[in-house]
């Protein structure tokens, strides 16, 4: 063996900072022991270093992990330390070999070293010179930078008498920023980033470190403080008591290490680790996971500049789950590189804590990639990394989640309304649609899509549900928000999956069709008549005063389909002041000067011209009853047809008469679907509910087929009592009062009661322009039962005092529904069939054939159908 | 107004309920995708095809409704065409043949 020397003093000298530049001290290693850190798979090892007289603990850098495994490096081995650096961690000192190289594997003990002592440390220091050295230059730091990774001095007497706060900031910053320091201990510190916060990120730090950071409370300590967590970091096996496992990786050669000549990077193979694994601190990491969602690619401006961002979400076969986020120049690096469902191996990008508003994913870290980042797609599936991960609350307990929480829900869609375009505060316009969603907790919950939610699944739910299947509906990421008791809606990253290949959606598929189906849920979003203005609600005439409608203290917005009956002609207008009060014209009443002119109180203005607004006030009726109504000048122009002026130069000025009545009879007998806003306004003491038409649509047939038909079904799926009822109803009677004790849904209760007796006897005789007679379909009350015919609530038709009208029975009635329309869409036959459906809704009567009689006047514009339906009794 | 010939009622029928009523009366809107000699061949409102013989030729994408005597499990036997022209709401016709075949069928047969 040859006679390797160990450098005399070595030991002594590192410890106290004495080793010159480039000096390379031989020592032999008395100890080599393998430590595991806590939650983590990385071993370290510690070594005993002597020089022959004195030993002092040391860490090796895991790059030279392998020398030891080789056995190259062993206990007795003599080692040159290439690059080192001493420190201290709770008044003791570490050296951190960083490189070395072992001059002899095998080798006999050496000398009788003794531990090399921290007091003797003191007391062998050649006391005042050293100090003042260390104490008045600022320059010990500078000259010796890379000795001393932090403040030696462990005794706190000489720890005092340094005046390190401000001499040594400066130094040490112009020598080794702290940056490189970090970047040097590696901890997790991925990037110079960081380093400032290193502090701040061990909050778990141990009394050690806490004792000299207190010590030095002034920041000019600030070197010290960063090495000393950084150490102890790194050198605190398995006592550390960070939650996160601290992997001291050498990575990024500090540069100011020049006189170490450079630093081997580790090149170890990748070690995955788990996602729920990751934090700042780690050193190298790698994951193995599968993209479950893919942002779009973002641009964006803020002040500092623009850019663009993109996102996405990974999850690995341990269920951990993180987002990942590029941006500029690396998010076009990587973009076209990520799929959805694939699975990649990610290395090297830097963690920082998650930003909660917009993540929502359960870690509280995200991953950032940059230009060194690695991403490798893994060309083999890896079955054991799942596609998408759900965490499915029951519907019962969303209702005691808080408002803006995430939640994962699973459901089937039991209804759903159509998408309606609604403006935003801003003035935006976004689509919204509603459904309600059942699961086995027997309760429901309304979701609300927005946006580009309703025009694709939204959509394909709807279909599905039109034609009477009820789909399995899975939520991931949907907010819950306290609006109308509690419900779900969309946001940007929630992601919907209808009938998915799950077992829960399985098992609640044949729960509903076991039991599910007609099973009543009770919502945990509040009914409807606290809906929002922006929803359809809708309801009947008589429900405007059976619920006391407008009497809170905002006005009720509801949608009614009624019948235009009756038109007041006088005071069909008035005249209004045109003048404009900021961006709206003034539009109030204004008086008659006598002279031609007119003069508005209000602008205090008198001119030649006044406006003409509607002030139309008309009577409607539905099945259910009738009210008055007003509609303003939009609405009155919608309906009419003609402008207000135009309406009163014809009767005032041209005085045709004729004309004007025919305007005005024109609109009789049409069917509307009107937007009423109803509210209770007090006039002279009176209590009056008022109800203002805010928009007036014609009945499109198309779609309010749908509605019919969903709602026929809801009714037919929901309460199985009422088809029986009506069933009864058909065979037994001939005028059709039909009505059924209810069960609620979200949407409005109708009644049905009948009319039709009375109309019919006039039908027969009016052959045109009766725009048919619409019966409405109901849903129902899951509450409240009550006796249509006459509201009641103390009884179901079936004992209801009004049912002796149903024995006046005029036999072979006739009901006549003439089906008359002008304009071009089309969607004649669509009208019959919406007919079709309403009486099929009510069940009125069989509806024994169909038949077109009269003549069908093709031509390009105008074609007309007659329909006459003929309804026989059963009997 | 002249009484109609209720006798024999015509069910409300798409392709897939057609083969329940063979040899009845039947009508169902379709929409036509091509004429040949008198048949006319075109899709039912549940998006199976139904043939119909003995009918004139209607354009190409019309919705016409057929009402004929049902001689195979996708044919029909012309009786009366109608022309609905081009905008038709198939679904709702649909969902109508269901209801009328279904739980309300008392009411139409």
């Amino acid at each position: 063996m040859a006679a390797v020397d160990l450098t005399r003093g070595a030991i002594a000298a590192i410890s106290e900072g004495r080793v010159k530049d480039g000096v390379k001290p031989v020592v032999q290693v008395w100890e080599v022991k393998l430590v595991n850190t806590q939650q983590s798979t990385t071993e370290r090892y510690r070594m005993l270093l002597s020089d022959g007289a004195h030993m002092q603990q040391a860490m090796l850098a895991t790059q030279m992990n392998g020398l030891v495994k080789l056995g190259t490096l062993q206990k007795h081995s003599i080692v040159r330390l290439d690059e080192f650096i001493c420190n201290v961690i709770q008044n003791r000192r570490i050296i951190i070999i960083i490189n070395l190289e072992v001059l002899v594997s095998n080798s006999n003990a050496i000398g009788e070293p003794k531990l090399y002592d921290n007091g003797s440390a003191s007391q062998n220091r050649v006391p005042s010179p050293a100090q003042s050295t260390s104490a008045d230059q600022p320059v010990i730091a500078a000259e010796n930078p890379q000795n001393y990774g932090g403040i030696h001095s462990s005794t706190p007497n000489i720890v005092q008498n340094v005046t390190r706060g401000p001499s040594l900031s400066p130094a040490t910053e112009a020598v080794t920023t702290n940056s490189s320091f970090a970047g040097y201990y590696g901890n997790g510190v991925m990037s110079s980033r960081n380093t400032n916060s290193v502090p701040s990120e061990h909050p778990k730090s141990e009394q050690g470190v806490g004792r000299i950071s207190e010590s030095h409370p002034n920041s000019g300590y600030q070197n010290q403080r960063l090495s000393s967590p950084a150490s102890v970091g790194a050198f605190r096996p398995p006592a550390s008591s960070y939650g996160h496992p601290v992997q001291p990786a050498y990575q990024q050669p500090p540069p100011m290490y020049t006189n170490r000549g450079p630093i081997a990077k580790n090149e170890a193979p990748a070690r995955i680790i788990p996602i729920a694994a990751l934090n700042p601190y780690q050193g190298r990491w790698t994951i193995k996971a599968r993209v479950t969602t893919k942002g779009e690619l973002r641009r964006y401006s803020n002040p500092r500049g623009e850019g663009k961002v993109f996102s996405f979400d990974l999850l690995d076969s341990d269920g951990g789950e993180i987002r990942v986020t590029c941006f500029n120049m690396v998010a076009d690096q990587f973009y076209d590189q990520i799929e959805v469902g694939k699975v990649y191996l990610i290395s090297k990008g830097s963690l920082k804590p998650a930003r909660k508003s917009f993540n929502h994913l359960n870690n509280e870290y995200e991953i950032f990639l940059e230009s060194q980042s690695v991403i490798q797609p893994c060309s083999e599936e890896d079955n054991t990394i799942p596609r998408q991960q759900f965490n499915f609350r029951p519907v019962n307990e969303v209702e005691g989640l808080e408002n803006n929480s995430m939640v994962d829900v699973i459901g089937i869609v039991v209804s759903i309304n159509p998408s309606a375009s609604i403006t935003r505060k801003n003035g935006t316009e976004t689509n919204k649609q509603t459904l309600q969603l059942k699961d086995m907790s027997g309760r429901s919950v309304e979701v609300t899509f927005w946006g580009n939610f309703c025009s694709t699944e939204g959509q394909q739910l709807q279909r599905m549900c039109d034609s009477g299947v009820y789909p399995v509906l899975a939520i991931k990421a949907g907010r819950v928000s306290d609006f109308s008791g509690k419900s779900i809606g969309t946001i940007g990253s929630s992601q919907l999956f209808i009938n998915p290949d799950f077992p829960e959606a399985h098992r609640l598929k044949d729960w509903y069709n076991r039991e599910g189906k007609n099973m009543s849920a009770l919502s945990i979003s509040r009914d409807t008549t606290t809906m929002s203005r922006n929803d359809v609600v809708r309801k009947t005439l008589s429900q405007i005063k059976d619920e006391g409608l407008g009497r809170s203290e905002k006005p009720d917005w509801i949608t009614v389909k009624a019948t235009i009956t009756f038109v007041k002609v006088d005071n069909f207008c008035y005249t209004a002041c045109p003048l404009m009060v900021g961006d709206r014209p003034c539009n109030k009443k204004v008086n008659n000067n006598g002279d031609g002119t007119w003069h508005c109180d209000r602008c205090d203005q008198s001119f030649p011209e006044c406006d003409y607004r509607y002030l139309l006030q008309f009577q409607i009726q539905d099945h259910t009853g009738m009210t008055w109504v007003t509609a303003f000048q939009e609405g009155g122009e919608e309906i009419l047809g003609v402008t207000a002026k135009e309406l009163y130069l014809l009767k005032y000025q041209e005085q045709d008469d004729l004309k004007f009545a025919e305007i005005i009879r024109r609109v009789l007998f049409h069917q509307h679907l009107f937007k009423l806003k109803v509210k209770e306004e007090t006039f002279s003491d009176e209590q009056r509910v008022k109800s203002t038409i805010v928009k007036a649509e014609k009945v499109n047939p198309s779609s309010e087929s749908r509605y019919l038909l969903g709602l026929i079904e809801k009714l037919l799926t929901e309460d199985p009592i009422v088809v029986s009822g009506m069933q009864t109803f058909a065979s037994t009677s001939g005028m059709s009062t039909v009505a059924y004790g209810m069960v609620e849904s979200n949407n409005s209760v109708h009644s049905v009661t009948n009319n039709f007796g009375i109309n019919n006897s006039q039908l027969g005789k009016h052959e045109n322009e009766y725009g048919g007679n619409s019966r409405h379909v109901f849903s129902r009350n899951e509450v409240q039962a009550f006796c249509s015919s006459c509201g009641s609530t103390s009884h179901t038709f079936h004992n209801c005092p009004r049912v002796n009208v149903r024995d006046k029975v005029l036999p072979h009635q006739h009901m006549e529904v003439v089906v008359h329309q002008e304009d071009t869409t089309g969607n004649m036959s669509s009208l019959l069939l919406y007919q079709l459906l309403c009486l099929v809704a009510h069940q009125c009567r069989p509806i024994r054939n169909v038949g077109y009689s009269g003549l069908m006047m093709l031509s390009a514009h105008m074609t007309v159908y007659k329909a006459h339906l003929d309804i026989h009794s059963t009997s | 107004m002249m009484r109609m010939d209720t006798s024999s009622p015509a069910v409300f029928v798409n392709a897939e309920i057609l083969k329940m009523y063979l040899g009845r009366r039947v009508r169902a809107v379709i929409q036509v995708m091509r004429n040949d000699a008198g048949v006319i061949v075109g899709q039912s409102t549940d998006g199976n095809q139904i043939t119909v013989k003995g009918a004139q030729a209607f354009p190409p994408a019309h919705f016409v409704e057929v009402i004929g005597i049902a001689d195979g499990s996708q044919s029909i036997r012309a009786e009366i065409c109608t022309d609905f022209g081009e905008s038709f709401d198939m679904t709702a016709y649909n969902g109508l043949c269901q209801l009328a075949n279904g739980k309300f069928k008392n009411l139409f047969l």
